[in-house]
């Protein structure tokens, strides 16, 4: 794989690189003031309203697979393109996002219900007071 | 003071804050499918205080949710504790919510920013000035791109349309790939411009030729840029679309 480029730089910003990838950047951030400053760089052209193609690509999830999708290619229900060009996205791209996906729906499958209804519960108690008092 | 974490969304008025609106953006095709009239309902009725409603929606994402976040804490605990804060937070923003926004990137982003926060104030993530102001390495006026767009004056409506000019272009190319099963060219493109790889070593991956890489990215490129003039967009603020002219 190429080192670290300006997309990496911007992915990084938005949290979105795979996590072996953000810690790499983030062990190069502290022996390389450049790449910080490359980073401030980035941060004054969005400010500055400068777009780049491949931000709103990813920002806007263009060509993310639909979830319902994932969960085919999981039970190797589709066709060899689609299924070769979901690995590509998931693994080479490292879509965050489409990475989350697939790994909660394995873990459907494998995680118990009590755990699950367990841990839904949890967030339920401690968020609902919020959501009777804004409504 | 701290600089505030980067946002994973627009970043011009565009990013989750608790309390700032949204932005109206299309449903990306990831989200399309997961029911956007739904998540619209179910907003709409965790707006009224419906608790049945909101224990759905964490039914429906937390999943995800905690599965982008212990990916990269790789600690239950404290990834559970990040999850329930991004609900929060987006209880919390709910009231400028805009409910065209895809929900599940709008919960993501909310779940990016808490994990971001959290991991600066563990001290794995270095800070990274804001912008130019709170720059002091006085390298600020190396760049063409960014000194052309500083003295661009845009609203915020105006940014809106540009990205979602070049999205429409971008969705309906994607789409044209995909109908026709040309992966190469959707790999190719993705290569290049979301990840940023160099034409040699896209070529090397996909194993294709240096020049099949140039023509994709020509073909793809020119028929941005026909959007981009049709659209009476200011060239300027694409400056990749028109690096080879420099």
């Amino acid at each position: 794989m190429p080192r670290i480029t300006q997309s990496d730089l911007q992915a990084y910003l938005d949290e979105a690189l795979p996590p072996d990838e953000m810690a790499a950047v983030e062990a190069e951030l502290r022996s390389r003031p450049d790449l910080l400053r490359q980073l401030a760089l980035i941060n004054g052209r969005r400010d500055a309203g400068v777009h780049s193609v491949g931000e709103i690509w990813r920002r806007l999830r263009l060509s993310c697979p639909p979830r319902q999708q994932l969960g085919s290619h999981l039970l190797g229900a589709l066709d060899e393109g689609q299924a070769a060009y979901i690995d590509f996205h998931v693994r080479v791209i490292g879509c965050r996002y489409c990475q989350a996906n697939l790994e909660d729906l394995r873990r459907q499958q494998e995680e118990t219900a009590e755990t699950v209804k367990t841990r839904r519960t949890k967030y339920f108690q401690s968020t609902a007071g919020h959501l009777r008092k804004k409504s | 003071m701290s600089p505030r974490p980067s946002l994973p969304w627009f970043r011009v008025g565009q990013g989750w804050e608790e309390g700032a609106s949204g932005p109206c953006t299309q449903a990306s095709p990831a989200d399309m499918t997961t029911q956007p009239d739904a998540d619209s309902l179910l907003v709409d009725r965790i707006r009224r205080g419906e608790t049945q409603a909101w224990d759905d929606l964490i039914s429906r994402y937390e999943g995800r949710l905690l599965a982008f976040v212990e990916s990269r804490l790789g600690r239950r605990g404290p990834s559970e504790d990040i999850v329930q804060e991004s609900f929060l937070g987006f209880l919390n923003s709910l009231p400028n919510y805009d409910g065209r926004r895809p929900l599940e990137s709008y919960l993501f982003s909310i779940c990016a920013y808490k994990l971001t926060d959290h991991l600066r104030r563990e001290g794995r993530r270095p800070a990274v000035p804001l912008s130019s102001a709170s720059d002091t390495s006085g390298d600020w006026q190396v760049s063409d791109s960014a000194r052309q767009a500083s003295s661009i004056a845009r609203s915020g409506e105006r940014k809106e349309l540009e990205v979602k000019a070049i999205a429409e272009a971008l969705s309906e190319q994607i789409e044209r790939w995909r109908e026709k099963a040309e992966w190469t060219k959707l790999m190719c493109a993705e290569l290049l411009f979301v990840r940023g790889w160099a034409n040699k070593d896209v070529a090397e991956h996909l194993d294709i030729t240096e020049q099949q890489v140039a023509n994709y990215k020509f073909d793809f490129i020119a028929r941005l840029r026909t959007l981009v003039k049709r659209q009476g967009l200011d060239e300027e603020v694409f400056p990749e679309l028109y690096e080879d002219e420099a």
